[in-house]
């Protein structure tokens, strides 16, 4: 952190000494002294000071980023959060990449096909280079993917899942073949996401302690410092076979109170501060130095319901919660119009959606009309939700259980759990032992449908909380079949299965809020990874 | 008993005392609910990547010979491996330890620094509107949440006025150290620590600072009131060496004994400061592994911070013991 923050520092020297002159004096006197006072004022004048050296950035473009937590280590491989993917990501990259919006673009490989067999073909792009100088190999990339889906490759990496069913990955010159166990359709939605490349001789040489310290990808930035917890600095690396890095240092550092990293922002300590909360959103736009930029985010919210116990096991009971619900004012009321109303599923702009597919309106008569259809008049149920995992995740339950509480036949009960217990609950191997009814957030970075509906609503499913012959039929023939556009038919017919089914109440597509520096342009992209790289100087 | 044996005496307890907070800090992973395999483990991992990981962190073994494998380790001075960081404990925790500890160094400066005085000003001008202010200064400390006024310290002199920074401990104190042999302009370097340090520093130490005057205010109006300063103002001796060399001296006594306690409290009480502030010791280290179920960091962290507080409970025991040889034969 020093050559940061003592520059940082040096820019504010002004303010600097005024705010130690009031320190000093405070420290110093019985307090009686009310000329210290004026002291600290003084500081305040020095602004103008600290606005002059801030025209010296003018050769330097410096960009800090506030998170809400730091990472759990710099190894690629070796975490499943977003936290540690945005700070490692700076540094490593995949075969492919993805766009603001989404879509796949070239990463380390430039072009990619299926082969005959239905296996993938990822050609490597030429004169990439590690930063530590070593040429990125085909060797390394197999030895990259082979790392994160097989055991006995050094880790257990918690991204095993994350590429699909490997059998082997075979390089080549200039190219490496993945072998997947079977016919997998989004094979290359995967490997925009996920698997990350590192150096094999590099990660041989050294133990876990080492590398997840230190880094040595071909990414656009390359790690200067490393204060484990605390920040992350970065300068550009000159030899990236990308567009010229408009940024001359990143700092990546966190703050869990979003209070503060709103504070950092505000007094200019940072340049891009990730979520934002909705009470704070006012205060940012109402300042002069930043401003709000959101995004329609990868993740859905939703209130989930098990299909094999009472009274849930009723289609009609399911769909009335789903009436009882009045989504848009919870979205407008608690999360200040930061959401975006979901019917399905698959969210919009996600392979497999299904525009047609309309949301349950509000309606609590139908609500209680289908209750009592449904023989289930007069139950007690309780929703459960995790405490500040999701946006809002508390104040959203509590509005959707009172508006079913209000309904005349139903009691609605709440109850908070931390996460971590939730969790353990929500992914128990046998259904019988998941929660009933409960809030859940699920990210879909691989922006395909397949990928929520198979976990959360397939028979199989890790998490799945419904049981459909149907269901099951329409994921195993999207799963099988090789032409994409059929496949998409598949996909929005089991979209439209799950609205009728009803196993959840479709809640809400989050947004991600950031407070971005009125210095810098810079847009947020839906899959959460932040890209200082693409920001530029106002 | 000998001083020698009283000091022995003490320390055996307070390794018992650490062996008890080994044991509590330990068992408290299997009371709490959630698991660390889900803080390793993505939501939709399948049940064989959830007894791989298992099997790794040695979570599948009995309860007693984790905890002997763990208090094994410790003996050895191996606190365990982050499965969420992928990094040794011990080097995780002490590299967190000398932020926590100069916090709470500072926050006992700026405690000190104001308390005496103010504590000695409003004795010796009893109901005198000093002795008010005082007063009411060390009332409004004691009651004031530290996460409040910490916040509201960053609003008015980091947000509202931009005198100190926000957050974060961009300059530590060894810097300032080195400073002094040329590495970098002392001054500068000075000024930029007390920009960083001087908000959390003022928001942990404000109630101990309330509290250290409520006590030296009481102790020197005892003092005061006591015979040998009558027999001191009659023999004619300046007021001010009655009051500062005679008077506070005494009062001094039960103060250090306090401050010596406090700075234990200061260590494993800066938790919230931390979060606020983001001041990256070993609160927010704790914060951290709880919301991450990170239980070899969290383990770590809660021993360091108990065993700190045990050593200078047993350091004031022997200082006062030292100071006043009535304790050891009590």
């Amino acid at each position: 952190m020093s050559p940061d923050s003592v520059d940082r520092v040096n820019r504010r020297t002004m303010l600097a000494y005024a705010g130690t002159a009031a320190a000093v004096g405070l420290a110093g006197c019985s307090g009686s002294d009310g000329s210290d006072g004026s002291d600290g004022s003084d500081g305040s004048d020095g602004e103008d000071g600290g606005d002059g050296s801030d025209g010296g950035d003018g050769d330097s473009f410096e960009i800090g980023v506030t998170m809400g937590q730091m990472d759990s280590g710099l190894d690629p491989q070796d975490h499943a959060e977003t936290n540690t993917e945005i700070i490692v990501g700076q540094v490593y990259e995949g075969l492919l990449d993805r766009d603001k919006e989404g879509g796949i673009i070239e990463g380390l490989a430039t072009d990619w096909e299926r082969t005959e067999d239905g296996n993938v073909r990822f050609v490597l792009r030429e004169g990439v280079t590690f930063h530590n100088g070593d040429p990125l190999t085909a060797e390394d990339v197999a030895f990259s993917i082979r790392r994160i889906v097989f055991d006995d490759v050094g880790i257990v990496s918690p991204q095993s899942n994350d590429l699909g069913t490997i059998d082997e990955v075979v390089p080549g010159d200039g190219e490496v073949v993945v072998d997947f166990a079977s016919y997998n359709p989004i094979a290359f939605q995967l490997f925009a996401t996920n698997g990350p490349i590192m150096q094999r001789s590099w990660v041989e040489e050294n133990d876990g302690n080492y590398i997840n310290q230190n880094t040595n990808g071909t990414g656009p930035f390359v790690v200067t410092e490393y204060d484990s917890g605390n920040q992350v600095a970065y300068e550009p690396n000159e030899e990236y076979w990308g567009e010229a890095n408009p940024v001359d240092e990143l700092t990546m550092g966190a703050s869990s109170e979003s209070s503060t990293r709103v504070n950092r922002l505000l007094a200019e300590e940072s340049d891009i501060v990730t979520n934002v909360p909705p009470q704070e959103v006012s205060r940012v736009e109402s300042s002069d130095v930043a401003g709000i930029n959101s995004v329609a985010s990868a993740r859905i919210i939703f209130l989930q319901m098990r299909y094999d116990v009472e009274p849930f096991s009723s289609q009609q009971f399911r769909q009335a919660m789903n009436y009882a619900v009045d989504v848009e004012s919870i979205v407008e009321d608690v999360l200040n119009g930061f959401g975006s109303i979901t019917a399905q599923p698959t969210l919009e702009g996600h392979v497999g959606h299904d525009p047609e597919i309309e949301p349950y309106p509000y309606d609590p008569d139908e609500a209680e009309r289908l209750v009592e259809e449904s023989g289930h008049a007069g139950v007690e149920i309780t929703l459960e939700t995790p405490i500040g995992r999701y946006l809002g995740d508390v104040e959203i339950a509590q509005a959707a259980a009172s508006q079913i509480d209000s309904l005349s036949n139903v009691s609605c009960e709440l109850e908070q759990r931390e996460f971590s217990s939730l969790v353990q609950d929500v992914t128990a191997p046998n259904i019988e032992d998941r929660p009933r009814f409960n809030l859940l957030g699920w990210g879909n970075g691989e922006f395909d449908g397949s990928q929520t509906l198979t976990p959360l609503l397939s028979s199989e499913g890790a998490l799945t909380v419904l049981e459909n012959e149907e269901l099951d039929g329409l994921l195993a023939d999207a799963e099988a079949t090789q032409d994409p556009d059929e496949r998409v038919d598949i996909l929005q017919e089991a979209n439209r299965l799950a609205h009728d089914l009803a196993p959840w109440v479709f809640m809400h597509q989050q947004f991600s809020v950031y407070g971005v520096s009125s210095d810098i342009s810079w847009e947020p992209r839906a899959d959460e990874f932040i890209d200082p790289d693409t920001a530029t100087r106002q | 008993m000998s001083f020698g044996r009283f000091v022995l005496k003490r320390s055996l307890q307070g390794l018992g005392v650490v062996w008890g907070v080994v044991t509590v800090v330990f068992a408290l992973r299997f009371v709490t609910p959630g698991s660390a395999i889900n803080a390793v483990a993505p939501l939709d991992a399948d049940q064989e990547t959830r007894q791989a990981i298992a099997a790794e962190l040695g979570l599948d073994q009995p309860l007693y010979v984790q905890y002997g494998q763990y208090v094994s380790d410790l003996l050895r001075g191996d606190m365990g491996f982050s499965y969420i960081r992928g990094q040794e404990v011990a080097g995780l925790v002490f590299a967190r330890l000398p932020a926590t500890v100069e916090l709470a160094l500072a926050a006992s400066v700026v405690a000190i620094v104001l308390s005496i005085p103010l504590g000695v000003l409003s004795a010796t001008r009893r109901n005198e509107p000093v002795d008010y202010g005082a007063t009411l200064l060390s009332l409004g400390g004691i009651s004031t949440p530290n996460f409040w006024l910490g916040i509201m310290l960053i609003l008015v002199f980091a947000v509202e006025f931009d005198v100190f920074n926000t957050s974060g401990r961009g300059v530590d104190v060894g810097d300032v150290a080195l400073s002094l042999i040329g590495a970098e302009p002392f001054v500068g370097t000075l000024l930029a620590w007390l920009a960083y340090i001087t908000l959390p520093a003022i928001a942990l130490g404000t109630y101990f600072m309330a509290l250290i005057t409520r006590l030296t205010r009481s102790g020197m109006l005892d003092e005061l009131s006591k015979g040998y300063v009558q027999a001191a103002q009659a023999k004619g001796l300046p007021q001010t060496l009655v009051r500062y060399k005679h008077a506070l001296r005494n009062t001094l006594i039960p103060v250090i004994t306090v401050l010596g306690l406090q700075l234990g409290t200061l260590i494993g009480g800066a938790v919230i400061t931390e979060a606020v502030f983001s001041w990256p010791g070993l609160g927010t280290l704790v914060i951290e592994s709880i919301n991450t179920r990170d239980w070899p960091v969290l383990q770590g962290s809660l021993i360091v911070i108990g065993t700190s507080f045990v050593f200078v409970n047993v350091l004031v025991d022997a200082v006062y013991a030292y100071l006043d040889p009535q304790v050891v034969n009590d």
